[in-house]
């Protein structure tokens, strides 16, 4: 390199310094636009506000059909300077629901192998739709009942080898149930009985014991290859009348296959629920498995059918527009039945159609599915969480 | 390196509108009659190093774009000066000179030794005697922060528990080889860390995001890193230990525009050829994270002055590694949203494939290479996560500075470099070298005979003009059929060039110079020969370069070389 007075504008050297001299008597801070500052704010504030500890706002569902939820809550990961977390919320919907819960969680073994969670909760859900038991419920019989509750329990988590997990736990409910409160759709009362409807007039405390088995080697948490496999045995006993004890058994079974480097991904979903009750007692309405809605027969009503036994058979072809936005093609098939040995695959209900998941690898954030060609109309759900 | 004294005059506004956009032309304009009114060639051209640290940038304050910004303004908004305009700041050889952001080292004696440690300054670090000293907040590969008995910090980073070896290998080569290239980069080293005899400082605070507020750092924390991290048979982690640059931080660099705080930054860096050329190195590494916020800004005190100093990190999402997981199919492919696959893809049902869905990866490469390979890689269609101004106004002559620095690293450079990522497994090494000379290979052939690949110009005293031809020289492209040169007069106050009899051509790449041009020569004379290259394969070799030289006092001293695409 040349040698030459960096100090001249005769020189490179002198012209660029010439020109940095210029700026530098016009020196101003970085400005950021509106958006940065937003999107900034979004980031460092606005996504650990959703899961930060103290208190928080509670966003979201309370129960299928409940509507957008809003309330608080308190939380902490860290009671006690400790793993155990304890969550307490409430929130209510434009639609009158309303829950209270608190849950306090903690590892009873090292690396949190097993995880103890005791919890208590109150709602009053007062819109709960009800069509009748059985396969043969009509849509003309549409009727609503309230159900105000309060459950306590303790359950146990173990994490035994790779994905398997056993667990089990102990709850005591108290369920109320009367009259619904949507002035657009008769009473429960008004169309059903207690004969048709058993457990209409008077609801006991019950004490439910369960055990339950779960094989989960999804990969990623939102799926694209593995399975997900849960059997979960319940007994309820009739604290109060001994009229409503029986034992439910549900199998829940979804497994993912992928192609095309896990861009495409198929699904299938088995669930099946029986239920035994001894010659002498009844399964409640209230207590009975349901098929109907945005996450089992998307192309009917929520809550459309009821019975003791039921069987629901999904399948879902995924494929991805985006990365974080998935189209989605489905089709749904199910029916409840009053007795076990007609939980075949003879008389199903079913419907189809397309939807679209916002996603990230450990869940979906959104989801939006048009169900069509059932009989009961075309079914738009727009719903925050995923579906299997 | 006249094009910066024309259009940096434009350089000061970081926002990039229209109207200022307009405003730049004009200016442009301006400093293009300026340029007339000063020699083409000042007499200390060419500049090999460009003084940007020489006034006081200490009052500049940070820029720490987000995530999300930093994807929707360059997916959305196209921010830069998009223009198809020579580099602004190279110097009048069309290279890049050392400065805050670069220093050239392809072009010294280095060894390989030299490639190998690259940044480091020891050849190895033991975590004997330090201490825990903090949480590590950003980023999303496990990882927390020591310091050692003389206080200084670093990172340290944990490969995933599925691929060991894997974001540590990747971070190893990658930091090497932009050391290599010319980049300013942090010491990276490998360790072994023994979680039995950790000793956490009482002061480590760790930021608890949950609880927004800072809390102590406890052993418990620290083993729940360590469970996300991959364990080694004898119950150690192998970990990434990265020194903090000196200098107080000053957040990210963006790839557009320039600094508004920092007096010496006057180009802007969509212009920067070390940036746009970035793209060949990207690349070649499928560096897909190759971003702003992937950078660091650090105010540097030395000597007494105080400027800015831009560094490259974290290479962990290169190669095959995504960090916490094996690469992706679509990094390196497709940027995260682009519009057409995705409708088409919808359109069809997902009948329609991407061709990357279609690549078919080795299913022996050993876990520490992650997903990478080099048949259906194709230089030119690789893309980063999202639009980079710098790439995208990447020209065949920043290709070209670029792939000519590639091809200084040889098979022995590069298998030393790999060595350097201490695989367990022989054959993750051999993969890695393998790959990444068949990468090579390709950006090579891509991006050397993009343009007229005539190179290395020397003018004797007795008049032999000789030059190389660098397409050859790494044995990408056969001989050229023949070169054609035209000899001028230059004169360098007016730029206007005249020519000294007719073209000549030559199969040899040796030719004399006219006498009457160079025989009678005066210290301070200045001549021209555009050299141009007839290839069956290649017809943009036909565009000459253009090159001069001025005589000084016992000899012609290269002092131009202007290589148009």
């Amino acid at each position: 390199m040349a040698a030459q007075d960096p100090q001249s504008e005769d020189s490179r050297a002198g012209t660029l310094k010439a020109e940095r001299e210029k700026k530098q008597q016009n020196l101003e801070p970085p400005k950021e636009n509106a958006l940065a500052r937003a999107l900034k704010a979004v980031e460092r504030g606005g996504v650990p506000l959703i899961t930060r500890d103290g208190l928080y706002a509670k966003l979201g569902s309370l129960t299928t059909g409940s509507g957008f939820a809003y309330g608080a809550g308190y939380r902490t990961h860290r009671f006690f300077e400790r793993d155990a977390g304890i969550d307490l919320w409430a929130g209510t919907t434009m639609t009158q629901y309303w829950a209270a819960q608190a849950r306090l969680q903690m590892p009873i073994a090292p690396e949190g192998r097993i995880v103890l969670n005791t919890y208590g909760r109150r709602h009053d859900y007062p819109m709960e739709d009800f069509f009748g038991i059985g396969p043969d419920s009509a849509r003309a019989d549409h009727t609503t009942f309230r159900v105000l509750a309060t459950t306590v329990g303790v359950r146990a988590n173990g994490r035994v080898v790779g994905p398997l997990a056993v667990g089990g736990g102990v709850e005591y409910l108290t369920p109320s149930v009367g009259d619904g409160k949507d002035e657009k759709v008769p009473p429960i009362g008004d169309v059903f009985d207690d004969e048709s409807a058993p457990g209409l007039a008077s609801q006991p405390d019950f004490v439910r014991s369960l055990a339950f088995v779960d094989v989960d080697w999804r990969e990623p948490r939102n799926a694209r290859r593995g399975g997900w496999y849960r059997a979960e045995w319940s007994h309820y006993e009739d604290r109060d009348q001994d009229l409503y004890s029986f034992d439910r058994f549900d199998l829940d079974l979804r497994q993912f296959f992928s192609v095309l480097s896990e861009r495409r991904v198929f699904v299938a979903r088995a669930f099946i629920s029986t239920s035994h009750t001894p010659g002498d007692q009844t399964m409640p309405f209230y207590l009975m498995p349901s098929l109907g809605g945005n996450d089992s027969l998307r192309g009917f009503r929520e809550y459309r059918f009821r019975g003791p036994h039921a069987l629901l058979l999904q399948g879902e072809y995924r494929f991805e527009i985006w990365s974080g936005l998935d189209a989605a093609l489905f089709y749904d098939a199910g029916k409840v039945e009053m007795r076990r040995q007609d939980l075949d695959l003879n008389g199903l209900e079913s419907d189809y159609g397309f939807g679209f998941r916002f996603n990230t690898d450990n869940g979906m954030i959104l989801r939006v599915d048009s169900a069509f060609g059932s009989r009961d109309g075309k079914h738009l759900w727009i719903v925050f969480g995923g579906t299997f | 390196m006249a094009s910066i004294s024309g259009l940096s005059l434009a350089a000061r506004s970081s926002r990039w509108s229209a109207g200022a956009i307009v405003v730049m032309a004009i200016l442009a304009a301006a400093g293009e009659l300026v340029r007339v009114a000063s020699p083409h060639f000042y007499a200390d051209d060419p500049l090999w190093a460009d003084d940007d640290m020489a006034l006081d940038a200490s009052g500049a304050t940070p820029i720490e774009d987000a995530n999300s910004y930093d994807f929707v303004v360059h997916t959305f908004a196209a921010p830069g000066d998009r223009r198809d305009v020579r580099a602004m700041n190279v110097n009048t050889l069309d290279e890049v000179p050392d400065s805050s952001w670069f220093q050239n080292r392809a072009d010294r004696d280095r060894t390989v030794a030299d490639l190998v440690r690259g940044p480091d300054r020891v050849s190895s670090i033991s975590l004997d005697g330090w201490v825990i000293s903090g949480g590590k907040s950003t980023g999303v590969q496990p990882g927390f922060r020591m310091t050692d008995p003389q206080g200084q910090l670093y990172q340290i980073e944990l490969d995933p528990p599925d691929n060991p070896e894997m974001a540590s290998g990747a971070e190893i080569i990658g930091t090497a080889l932009y050391h290599a290239f010319g980049y300013h980069v942090v010491d990276v080293y490998l360790a072994e860390l023994d979680p039995s005899h950790l000793v956490i400082s009482e002061q480590a605070t760790i930021w608890d995001p949950r609880e927004a507020r800072r809390r102590r750092l406890t052993r418990r924390e620290i083993d729940k890193v360590l469970r996300r991290g991959a364990r080694q048979p004898n119950g150690k982690y192998r970990v990434i230990v990265s020194r903090f640059a000196e200098g107080k931080p000053l957040g990210n660099f963006r790839y557009y525009g320039t600094r508004p705080d920092d007096p010496n930054d006057i180009v802007p860096h969509e212009h920067r050829r070390e940036l746009r050329g970035a793209r060949v190195f990207a690349a070649w590494l499928n560096h897909d994270d190759s971003r702003g916020i992937n950078s660091l800004d650090m105010l540097t005190a030395d000597g007494g002055r105080n400027y800015i100093k831009h560094y490259m990190f974290d290479f962990g999402s290169t190669l095959g590694s995504g960090t916490i997981y094996v690469q992706r199919h679509r990094p390196g492919n497709e940027y995260i949203l682009e519009w057409k696959p995705g409708w088409l893809t919808l359109a069809t049902l997902g009948f329609y494939t991407r061709p990357w869905l279609h690549i078919d990866y080795p299913d022996d490469a050993p876990p520490a290479v992650g997903r990478i390979e080099a048949t259906a890689f194709t230089p030119e269609q690789w893309k980063p996560e999202y639009p980079n101004p710098a790439f995208d106004n990447m020209r065949p002559d920043d290709a070209f500075w670029a792939a000519r620095i590639v091809s200084t690293l040889d098979a022995a450079s590069i298998r030393a470099i790999v060595e350097k990522a201490r695989y367990s497994d022989p054959r993750a090494t051999k993969y890695m070298t393998d790959i990444l000379m068949k990468r090579r290979e390709k950006v090579l052939r891509t991006w050397l005979t993009a343009v007229n690949p005539v190179v290395d110009f020397a003018l004797s005293n007795s008049g032999e003009f000789t030059f190389a031809n660098a397409a050859q020289q790494a044995g990408v492209a056969g001989p050229a059929q023949g070169y054609i040169l035209q000899w001028s007069r230059f004169d360098n106050a007016t730029g206007a060039a005249t020519k000294v009899g007719d073209p000549t051509e030559t199969v040899e790449m040796s030719s004399a110079a006219p006498a009457a041009l160079v025989a009678d020569a005066r210290a301070g004379d200045y001549v021209e020969v555009a050299v141009a290259a007839r290839h069956p394969e290649h017809a943009a070799w036909t565009t000459p370069v253009t090159v001069h030289f001025r005589r000084g006092a016992d000899r012609w001293d290269l002092v131009g070389v202007r290589r148009v695409p």
